[in-house]
């Protein structure tokens, strides 16, 4: 999800801004970005700041995330993901979290449905502790029958609890609706089933063949330096296999388009959400598309569709649009909530604004603000350590140049009124619009009613 | 850009994520900040903070603070690492301060302060704020409404003329008061209506402060939502939005001497006015013991709930410190009591947590929670919150458990200052409860300062499930509809001549 909010640079609209910690060097780089390879060949991407005694770290197994979790043991990946830090080399899930608790060293895993990664942030003097940690998580984890019980226990209640939120249950289903037939349909935080399922055996299944050195993405940032990086990265990783054993998926064409999709919930505002084909993060015409989601929806307040939908008619608290980009799936999506009573109005208002935003070309006005915005906001997305290393780990993700950040005003400027109209054209496309609803709406004629929620129970 | 209310849940978050903030500000050695070359000998910085002669005994922030003439304070917090600021304005107004019968007033005058003015008409304050580069928002809780906006420091000033001019000059025009109403009321459906756990905080919340305003969430209830009026809001803003009323809170790439000059000149004029004081009225004893279960078709985990009232910390520094440890031995990650206890060692829930809130300008609030596991009812999980509360109070707590919190809030200081909203949180959330700039700047003094015994003592005077005399808690069960029968169907609405006898 990091990496989806990312990608869509007006979502960033929200999150709220800190530090600027890197502002433009000497030498003009808005962020002074080294690559340091260790001695056997680990490379890292590096912000070197001793401002402040912190270190914050990312790291990202490529291809290793729940995507190749299978079918009767779905929440795999990310059971291994709750599992990592609860016991490791002589210590146990106490002691483990009591050293992480004691030092404030944060660790943290995640499953991704296309990655497996995780992030580490410590005071500088805690850091021979902290960097031993990872290297004992991810290296000797002992997945103790103690802790799993808790953590299925945990696993069990999220998935529970989850039923009562609308908007996750949007989701799952707009996930296995578009997704259908891919292992991007499945649940990637498992099933009331499945997580039962999920055994010792297969999680170091996970380690072991997933985590590799060839398929590791680091990022770090904060009071260290390149030399103690090189030495680091080999203490920490040297020890994984030079080559992970991955089932890579298939690229999927989002099916289900055009139809729309009802669940029916007793709730009085029904959630909707949206979604069709999208555009990669390295087409060339990616930069057109960005700014004609600031414009439709990315950017909130001054956005079409909030003016329209919220501002005039006071018929949402929130719509928003934005990017939903998997390896081997781009998507676009509008997600909003309104009355049940309101929402075919809803959804003709949205699809007017989708055609407008074809049939005609925005205002120099609307294109020069969201170019302003775009740009200028950059310094306020460099907030903390922290933030900075989830930057540069999603620009290492996107296969993004060290110095993206230098050229991207010059290639968000060069958009212009027609370009904005043209891949409005092209990317748009008002029939192939999946709509999913969860609630009780109005006036509405869905082509599918879910009865049950696939992949829940 | 999301206008968002702080209701009862993002109060708690608030409170809880201040608190963390506040607690992760302590007690660093600024030395080690001021260092340039930290490669090297932190440990001994370390060691000299821990033995020297009043180790946390220096600011944190370094905040500078004037007072204009008009009454409007100003807190400046200088971090110079990077040339932006964030820019907040605080208003000692929230949902507490709202007349009978109008709840949700408060929170609704914040979304029309972006109806626009004379000189900036609605959409304008968004459109520049956005052209400039900068992210604003606004957020309103039952103490405080607060305005802010992030921009790179040359827009500082074209921050505050907006902020200004709205602090006077609103004109509320009756169409967007109209749809924003509805706005507010999908907000309200989006957080409440649509969600069981809305319902059982928002009710929860209500039996916990009987006839006090903290009883009322701070969006409102639907029905008084629905007929708040433009006249209402008017009214409303007139009274509670005065530069006396207000505090500016600055961080950043700035300093009080450059600060001074233009605070002057743009908030400085704007005349002060009489702002009623706050005369809330009070919680009577409750002898009782509240209950609270909400069955609802949509639930499937079960939830179990208590929460206290406790001393703020402006009603009470001393306790509100020491229950801001505890708050840290008895709930802080797994090794904490509570998720030790009834998770681990007794295996009778998925999750349990204990959390103290303490900034506010009444009661502060203590609350435990815990998912029962499937099979486990709640009554038995309750019974083992109020064991640990026992046994709390009975033999207090270990050095080692006193020992290994402080540090670990006092460590942890540093983290704080790695953000530039975060400080202004602070400061803004600190001040306009009552706080002081002192009590930000050297909490870390105060945490170190806080004793085992004063510990067992606050634990035993505000939590003890025994003695109903001494404060008044409320416990709830979020459970399934047909869990322990009876409340499937609730009883048919009366008719309306019994309704009116």
């Amino acid at each position: 999800m990091i990496r989806y909010i990312f990608l869509c640079f007006a979502f960033i609209l929200i999150s709220s801004p800190a530090t600027l910690r890197a502002e433009i060097n000497t030498d003009g780089r808005i962020l002074d970005i080294q690559q340091v390879t260790s001695d056997q060949g680990i490379t890292a991407w590096l912000v070197e700041d001793h401002s402040l005694p912190i270190i914050a770290m990312r790291f990202s197994f490529t291809g290793a995330g729940a995507a190749g979790d299978p079918a009767d043991k779905q929440g795999l990946s990310n059971m291994v993901a709750t599992m990592l830090d609860q016991g490791a080399g002589d210590y146990d899930s106490q002691t483990f979290q009591l050293l992480l608790d004691d030092h404030n060293i944060t660790l943290g895993f995640g499953a991704g449905r296309d990655d497996f990664g995780g992030s580490l942030k410590m005071l500088r003097h805690h850091q021979d502790l902290a960097f031993d940690l990872l290297r004992l998580a991810l290296t000797k984890p002992r997945f103790d029958e103690e802790p799993l019980e808790r953590m299925r226990n945990a696993a069990l209640s999220r998935i529970r609890n989850s039923l009562s939120n609308p908007r996750w249950i949007a989701a799952r289903i707009m996930n296995d609706t578009v997704f259908d037939g891919h292992p991007y349909a499945l649940n990637a935080g498992g099933t009331l089933q499945t997580i039962g399922r999920i055994d010792d055996a297969a999680m170091r299944d996970v380690v072991e063949k997933r985590l590799g050195r060839d398929n590791l993405v680091i990022s770090i940032v904060g009071a260290i330096s390149a030399d103690e990086v090189k030495d680091r990265l080999d203490a920490l990783f040297g020890d994984l296999p030079a080559q992970a054993e991955l089932t890579p998926a298939e690229t999927i064409k989002l099916q289900n388009q055009g139809k729309t999709v009802l669940y029916e919930h007793d709730i009085p505002q029904t959630i909707i959400q949206i979604i069709q084909p999208g555009i990669a993060r390295d087409d060339p015409d990616y930069y057109k598309a960005a700014i004609m989601n600031f414009i439709l929806g990315g950017s909130g307040f001054g956005s079409r569709l909030t003016e329209e939908i919220r501002e005039k008619r006071g018929l949402t608290y929130g719509i928003s649009s934005g990017f939903f980009n998997l390896e081997h799936a781009k998507a676009f999506q509008i997600s909003t909530s309104t009355q049940n009573d309101n929402v075919a109005d809803m959804l003709t208002l949205i699809r007017a604004e989708i055609d407008m935003m074809r049939d005609t070309e925005p205002a120099k006005e609307e294109v020069a603000d969201a170019k302003a915005y775009l740009i200028g906001s950059l310094p306020l997305r460099l907030a903390s350590t922290d933030s900075i290393a989830g930057l540069i780990q999603n620009m290492q993700l996107d296969h993004l140049p060290p110095d993206y950040l230098d050229r991207r005003a010059a290639k968000l400027d060069a958009v212009t009124v027609q370009d904005v109209q043209y891949i409005a054209r092209k990317m748009l496309a008002p029939d192939a619009l999946t709509t999913i609803l969860v609630g009780r709406p109005g006036n509405i004629t869905p082509s599918v009613i879910i009865e049950t929620l696939p992949h829940v129970e | 850009m999301v206008i968002y209310i702080i209701g009862m849940r993002r109060i708690a978050y608030i409170a809880l994520s201040i608190f963390i903030v506040t607690v992760l500000a302590a007690a660093f050695n600024l030395a080690i900040q001021k260092r340039s070359d930290v490669t090297a000998a932190h440990t001994d910085e370390l060691k000299k903070a821990a033995t020297g002669k009043a180790p946390y005994d220096e600011k944190i922030f370094g905040a500078e603070s004037f007072t204009l003439p008009n009454g409007m304070k100003a807190v400046v917090i200088p971090a110079h690492r990077a040339p932006v600021v964030t820019h907040m304005v605080w208003y000692k107004v929230g949902a507490a301060d709202e007349p009978r019968g109008k709840s949700g007033i408060a929170h609704f005058v914040e979304h029309l302060m972006f109806k626009g003015t004379d000189a900036y008409p609605v959409g304008e304050f968004s459109r520049i704020v956005r052209q400039l580069g900068g992210n604003h928002n606004a957020m309103t809780g039952q103490d405080f409404t607060a305005y802010h906006q992030s921009v790179a420091k040359e827009h500082l000033e074209t921050m505050m003329r907006l902020e200004a001019d709205r602090m006077r000059g609103l004109i509320f025009p009756p169409d967007d008061v109209d749809s924003e109403r509805l706005v507010v009321i999908e907000e309200r459906r989006q957080v409440t209506e649509n969600d069981p756990r809305g319902y059982f905080f928002e009710q929860m919340n209500a039996a916990l402060f009987v006839n006090h305003p903290y009883q009322h969430p701070t969006i409102g209830w639907l029905h008084e939502v629905e007929a708040l009026s433009r006249d209402d809001a008017i009214a409303f803003y007139n009274t509670h939005y005065a530069p006396n009323n207000a505090i500016l809170v600055v961080a950043g790439d700035i300093t009080a001497e450059e600060l001074y000059p233009m605070a002057m000149a743009i908030y400085g004029d704007i005349p002060a006015r009489a702002v009623p004081e706050r005369n809330w009225t009070a919680v009577p004893p409750l002898l009782g013991t509240q209950r609270l279960v909400l069955h609802h078709d949509s639930i499937r985990q079960p939830l179990v709930r208590r929460a206290y009232r406790v001393p703020s910390a402006r009603q009470d520094k001393d306790d509100s410190l020491a229950l801001t440890v505890l708050a840290s031995i008895l709930g802080d990650g797994m090794n904490a009591r509570f998720y030790r206890s009834l998770v681990i060692e007794q295996r009778l829930a998925s999750s349990a947590g204990f959390g103290y809130g303490g900034t506010a300008w009444d009661d502060g609030r203590v609350v435990m929670s815990a998912t029962p596991l499937e099979g486990i009812s709640p009554e038995a999980v309750e019974a083992a919150m109020e064991e640990e509360l026992r046994s709390l109070i009975r033999d207090g707590i270990t050095d080692e458990e006193l020992q290994s919190a402080r540090t670990r809030l006092i460590d942890a200081a540093i983290f704080s200052r790695d953000s530039l909203t975060g400080p202004a949180m602070i400061f803004g959330y600190t001040l306009v409860t009552g706080g002081t700039i002192d009590d930000v700047e050297y909490w870390q003094r105060d945490i170190a300062g806080v004793t085992a015994s004063q510990i067992h003592d606050v634990a035993a005077r505000y939590l003890d499930p025994d003695n109903m005399k001494r404060r008044p808690y409320v416990t709830g069960y979020l459970l399934p509809a047909n869990q322990s029968g009876a409340q499937d169907t609730p009883p048919p609405a009366p008719a309306p001549e019994e309704q009116a006898e």
